[in-house]
């Protein structure tokens, strides 16, 4: 498995306030890793790190996507697309112009649409946008609501557009902030499991030998649906053994939890009894709050997978 | 009591009960023609005091004053209204063109900004306490009585406001819209025109349209002082020869005027932001 995305000792603060302490983590290809904390633990600063909309205070995010070079981010790009729990879609356009957007904002130029108009290129080219974005929501499900504005839509309806607006840019990383938060259960679960076929669509390039085309970090304070949706899950939390580490006051969250996790196809039914060890391993580590957890003792991930412990596009790694 | 008795009861007791869109037509027309006959009374009434009075003229002598402002004068060969019509809205157009302009160059920087917001948003609080009424003075001195000095008074009073609205509604939209914009790919200037600028467009056209009735008040109190043609003008010279039935009707003139620029702006809000007489935000 061929690494795309490495946070290197990152740390992260804004005024006095200390949010991430010495983030270290290496995601490979193709993984869906589920990202876990208690609220206000800095589960969307990190992500907002990913994506290059905050910039660590110490320590790097990098992404290498051709096994080569490592660039470090600086800046958002269309290859880290957001999915966030507001939605973010734009209310003056329909389901089918937010999907389209990126495509007309990242393949083209103001001049270059202009100058389209005229020779009558800049049509022609926005056919194929709308054509390819229609394609999308088709097959999200949406081929009723192509012209409907977003207040038109139900919650869900709205996340699946959202997260059809970022996956038309081909992003290598996507990144879900709380995605499904908002929806009623049954929603939730029709969301997740839209996760999983793309999770599948992974390990069928993979047997191919092909790249994985989707990794995803969902960052969710769910246990279940990050073990459910998830090959691997990850837990951010304050509370870890900073005392030890001679720190007087706590210096930021840090990953405390990292594991592999079972892999389920989008049919499967989600037994919870299957993982409930896991799920509370989880619940006392990392959102327990009252234990001097020691994170090397619980973050075993890329040990587990060299163990062959891993599932999905993990296990041959 | 009845079905029809009760849901009629509920209709005028009930808060905020719906009623039929026949109804409401019938009850908004039925508050005009009440005006109208309160007016033909007070007049029948008033001539019945004073058989030559131009206080409340009869119908009768507000057809005459219509004439009169449509007529061509003997001396000139110029009719009233068309020159009136031709001085005010040109005034109008020239100011609010000049008032959205500044404003929306200024509201955006502010809102895009945060230096320009530093910059200019107390010296934006500072003018948005000044009556535009009592700023004529300095205008009258720097400008004198043309056109300029209208535009002015007419930008200096709608600048405050539309440039408030558009700073304030680009400080509301959800940073996670800009953010996701750049995740797609957007440059700054694909943010600013493609992305903030139209969540503000439908408050820009409402804000213009509920600042059109100060800009005609501004403008009205400069035609009344130093004004020789103009709506304005028109009023005080014939109000002062008590010839009411000229004036009336040019009060008309200019109520008609603000609803039709009401309504217009209204269908251009339509046409430009579906999305937003649909109810998005």
């Amino acid at each position: 498995m061929k690494l795309i995305l490495g946070v290197s000792n990152a740390s992260f603060q804004v005024g006095d306030q200390h949010i991430l302490h010495g983030v270290d983590f290496k995601i490979g290809r193709g993984q869906i890793v589920g990202v876990l904390g208690a609220s206000g633990c800095g589960k969307t600063s990190l992500l907002n790190l990913i994506a290059g909309i905050t910039r660590p205070t110490s320590g790097i995010v990098s992404v290498n996507y051709d096994g080569q070079e490592e660039i470090e981010v600086k800046e958002p790009g269309p290859d880290r697309g957001i999915v966030y729990q507001a939605y973010g879609l734009y209310p003056f356009l329909t389901s089918l112009e937010n999907v389209a957007l990126g495509p007309k904002l990242h393949l083209t130029t103001i001049p270059r649409r202009m100058w389209g108009r005229v020779t009558g290129s800049w049509r022609r080219m926005r056919r194929e946008h709308l054509k390819h974005a229609e394609e999308l929501l088709v097959r999200f499900g949406l081929g009723d609501a192509v012209r409907k504005y977003p207040h038109e839509l139900s919650g869900g309806m709205r996340q699946r557009v959202a997260i059809a607006q970022a996956l038309i840019m081909h992003p290598q990383i996507l990144l879900l902030d709380e995605p499904f938060g908002a929806l009623d259960e049954a929603t939730r679960e029709d969301l997740q499991r839209m996760l999983l076929v793309l999770y599948e669509e992974n390990i069928q390039a993979v047997g191919q030998g092909k790249p994985a085309p989707h990794t995803i970090l969902l960052v969710t304070h769910a246990i279940s649906e990050a073990i459910f949706v998830g090959d691997r899950v990850m837990g951010l939390s304050r509370y870890w053994n900073w005392e030890e580490q001679g720190f007087s006051s706590c210096p930021g969250a840090t990953v405390v939890y990292d594991k592999v996790a079972p892999v389920f196809k989008p049919t499967d039914s989600a037994d919870f009894e299957k993982f409930s060890g896991q799920k509370n391993e989880i619940a006392r580590l990392v959102f327990g709050g009252n234990v001097n957890v020691r994170p090397q003792d619980h973050c075993t991930f890329w040990s587990q997978v060299h163990a062959n412990h891993g599932h999905g596009v993990t296990r041959d790694a | 009591m009845t079905t029809k008795r009760f849901l009629l009861f509920r209709c005028l007791t009930g808060i905020r009960v719906p009623i039929s869109r026949k109804a409401t037509w019938a009850i908004g027309t039925s508050s005009i023609l009440l005006l109208l006959v309160l007016y033909t009374w007070l007049s029948i009434h008033q001539h019945k005091i004073n058989s030559t009075d131009t206080t409340i003229p009869t119908w009768m002598q507000m057809g005459e004053g219509i004439s009169k402002a449509f007529a061509a004068q003997l001396r000139t060969g110029d009719r009233w209204i068309i020159e009136d019509v031709l001085a005010t809205f040109s005034r109008l157009g020239f100011g609010l063109g000049i008032g959205v302009f500044i404003a929306f160059a200024l509201g955006m920087s502010m809102g895009v900004w945060r230096w320009m917001e530093a910059f200019f948003l107390p010296i934006l609080s500072l003018f948005a306490k000044i009556p535009p009424t009592a700023m004529m003075a300095v205008f009258f001195t720097l400008f004198g009585t043309e056109l300029k000095m209208y535009g002015a008074i007419i930008a200096f009073g709608v600048i405050p406001t539309l440039a408030q609205t558009i700073y304030l509604g680009l400080k509301d939209i959800a940073p996670e819209r800009i953010d996701k914009a750049r995740t797609l790919g957007a440059s700054t200037t694909e943010i600013i025109f493609w992305i903030m600028f139209p969540q503000i467009l439908p408050k820009l056209l409402d804000a213009i349209r509920l600042q059109i009735g100060p800009a005609m008040v501004f403008l009205i109190a400069a035609e009344v002082l130093v004004g020789d043609v103009g709506f304005g003008y028109r009023i005080r010279l014939q109000s002062r020869l008590l010839n009411m039935n000229v004036v009336y009707p040019y009060l008309a003139y200019l109520a008609l005027f603000g609803f039709g620029m009401d309504t217009g702006m209204q269908w251009i809000q339509r046409k430009l932001c579906p999305w937003y007489v649909k109810g998005g935000a």
